[in-house]
């Protein structure tokens, strides 16, 4: 009988535990630890950020579900990996609840396996004054994008009073990630201001770590377009024109005062901009799991990268951007000291950024990090649980199932509106999300399986996905048949 | 949509801008109707190719 305990029950996480519960016999435990009560389904959010759906809309209560499926819900955070045991041999996990009529209690869980999709820790610290509570909104959550929507119905009603609104959207550290999600964002308020008639009172700025506009954290990439091949930049930037929003590229938020952003750019200069409404991504970081060897020793960076991502089976030596290689990048997420610990989604340690490492005059790094959408993490969740499974049924041997970055592909919708017949979105494909310029020299990336469209079909695909990804994950009948 | 006008030389005054013509195609129902089946094959394409 083995035991898998899966730290997690986001998009990979909660893939992962329903593949494992899914194949492997009742004889065998699987246990979910999350301090969330809530599944959810995180790229709708943006159209909670826009008074579009209810949070009810993009989440369930997980406690029903995994009973019905047999999977040891504890709503709790995960402590501290023990990977060589404690007073006995077995590793175990140390919890803390975080439900009510548990809240604070501890408890250790012994396991076999280990899966680590904790999702990041929104490091809203990392830039002062940013977030919610404190000067921004955000859409990371459902409640802060729940917050995001009451702060722009407020900028709305004001506008409506004849009050000019000044909105910044786009990443608020020098290192954030996820500009997809607040290239979503901004293109949906545009929409609505404009739905509302009131854009002749509206200023609405991107600003973005991004050395140009629509690499969105992965260097970029090029499609065929109008009888040329063209980067997304001009598809970004042509976006951002049409909805006639300004920009700011190549900046790093520094700090946040009420109103007014200070952010750097990559040419050494201070500056700042003055806002009204603000969303801005935070930094990313690991959840802040500690590690502990037998003795009790702290073995935590033995297991985790500095950033509190877990190691896996990447290649971390160092090496300039020029020699970077999609052989640098993880296949079956397995940490290498400890063979039984695997991390998926976003809770993993990439070996290096996608897009080229900047720095300004000042020496302040200033590029997205790499993202890790709901696609690739679901694949991960899904090739992780494949490969315990297997390591369950046959013993120790070699893993079959992987899934690089550099041989996977992704596909982003990012709506632009709503509805039947006045929605819109821009959608991107693109294969692989870590550019191999081995295979592809002159672009890194295949033109065949990359591409960008924009158009109401978009904007159906996105909502489609919506109900069929929460049916995936909601486990309705033949859920199982459904894509990552 | 009317576009406002950015200044030239402005970073916002050199990116393509839809024509009417392209703007109406991104609506039209039946066409973007055709477009969804190709969006969902090209994705299919993507996710089967995705992990091994």
């Amino acid at each position: 009988m083995a035991k898998i305990i899966v730290l997690g029950a986001g998009i990979s996480g909660h893939t992962a535990a329903a593949f494992l519960r899914k194949k492997l016999s009742k004889k065998h435990e699987v246990v979910v630890v999350t301090p969330n009560a809530y599944y959810q389904w995180i790229p709708s959010n943006i159209w909670v950020g826009v008074g579009k759906m209810t949070v009810d809309q993009v989440r369930f209560k997980l406690a029903p579900l995994y009973k019905r499926w047999g999977i040891d819900y504890r709503q709790a955070r995960a402590v501290s990996i023990h990977p060589e045991g404690g007073s006995s041999s077995k590793p175990f996990v140390r919890i803390e609840y975080t439900a009510d009529e548990h809240k604070g209690e501890v408890a250790d869980i012994a396991y076999d396996f280990l899966v680590n999709a904790t999702g990041p820790k929104l490091n809203f610290e990392a830039t002062e004054g940013l977030g919610p509570g404190k000067n921004t909104a955000s859409v990371c959550s459902y409640d802060h994008a729940s917050g995001a929507w009451k702060q722009l119905q407020e900028a709305i009603e004001k506008m409506k009073n004849g009050m000019r609104q000044r909105f910044v959207i786009g990443t608020g550290h020098p290192m954030a990630t996820c500009q997809g999600a607040a290239f979503e964002y901004i293109l949906n308020v545009a929409f609505e201001i404009r739905k509302r008639r009131l854009e002749h009172l509206a200023d609405i700025t991107w600003l973005s770590n991004e050395y140009e506009l629509g690499d969105f954290g992965m260097g970029g990439a090029h499609i065929k377009r109008g009888g040329y091949i063209t980067s997304t930049r001009v598809f970004a930037e042509s976006f951002l024109r049409e909805n006639n929003i300004r920009w700011i590229k190549r900046a790093g938020v520094k700090k946040v005062e009420p109103n007014l952003i200070h952010y750097e750019t990559l040419d050494g200069t201070e500056n700042t901009i003055p806002f009204d409404f603000a969303m801005l991504i935070p930094s990313f970081a690991g959840v802040g799991i500690k590690s502990y060897d037998a003795a009790g020793n702290d073995i935590t960076a033995k297991l985790f990268a500095a950033n509190g991502l877990m190691k896996v089976d990447a290649d971390y030596t160092p090496k300039p951007y020029e020699q970077w290689s999609v052989r640098d990048w993880p296949e079956t997420y397995r940490n290498p000291e400890y063979p039984n610990i695997f991390a998926t989604g976003i809770a993993f340690a990439p070996p290096h950024s996608i897009s080229k490492p900047m720095q300004s005059k000042s020496g302040l790094n200033i590029f997205p990090t790499p993202p890790r959408t709901g696609m690739p993490s679901g694949v991960m969740g899904k090739v992780t649980a494949l490969n315990i499974i297997a390591l369950v049924k046959h013993g120790d041997h070699p893993l079959k199932h992987r899934a690089s970055m550099g041989r996977m592909g992704a596909a982003c919708i990012v709506s632009a509106g709503y509805g039947m017949t006045k929605g819109a979105a821009a959608t991107m494909t693109v294969h692989p999300i870590v550019p191999d310029f081995e295979k592809y020299p002159e672009y890194g990336r295949s033109l065949g399986y990359t591409m960008g469209e924009a158009g109401l079909a978009g904007h159906w695909l996105k909502w489609f996905m919506h109900y069929m990804f929460l049916h995936k994950a909601k486990g309705y009948p033949f859920w199982w048949l459904l894509p990552e | 949509m009317k576009n406002t006008a950015f200044a030239p030389y402005s970073e916002e005054s050199y990116p393509p801008v839809p024509t009417k013509s392209t703007r109406f195609w991104r609506g039209f129902v039946p066409w973007q109707i055709v477009r969804f089946f190709v969006l969902n094959i090209k994705i299919i394409r993507i996710v089967v190719g995705g992990h091994s």
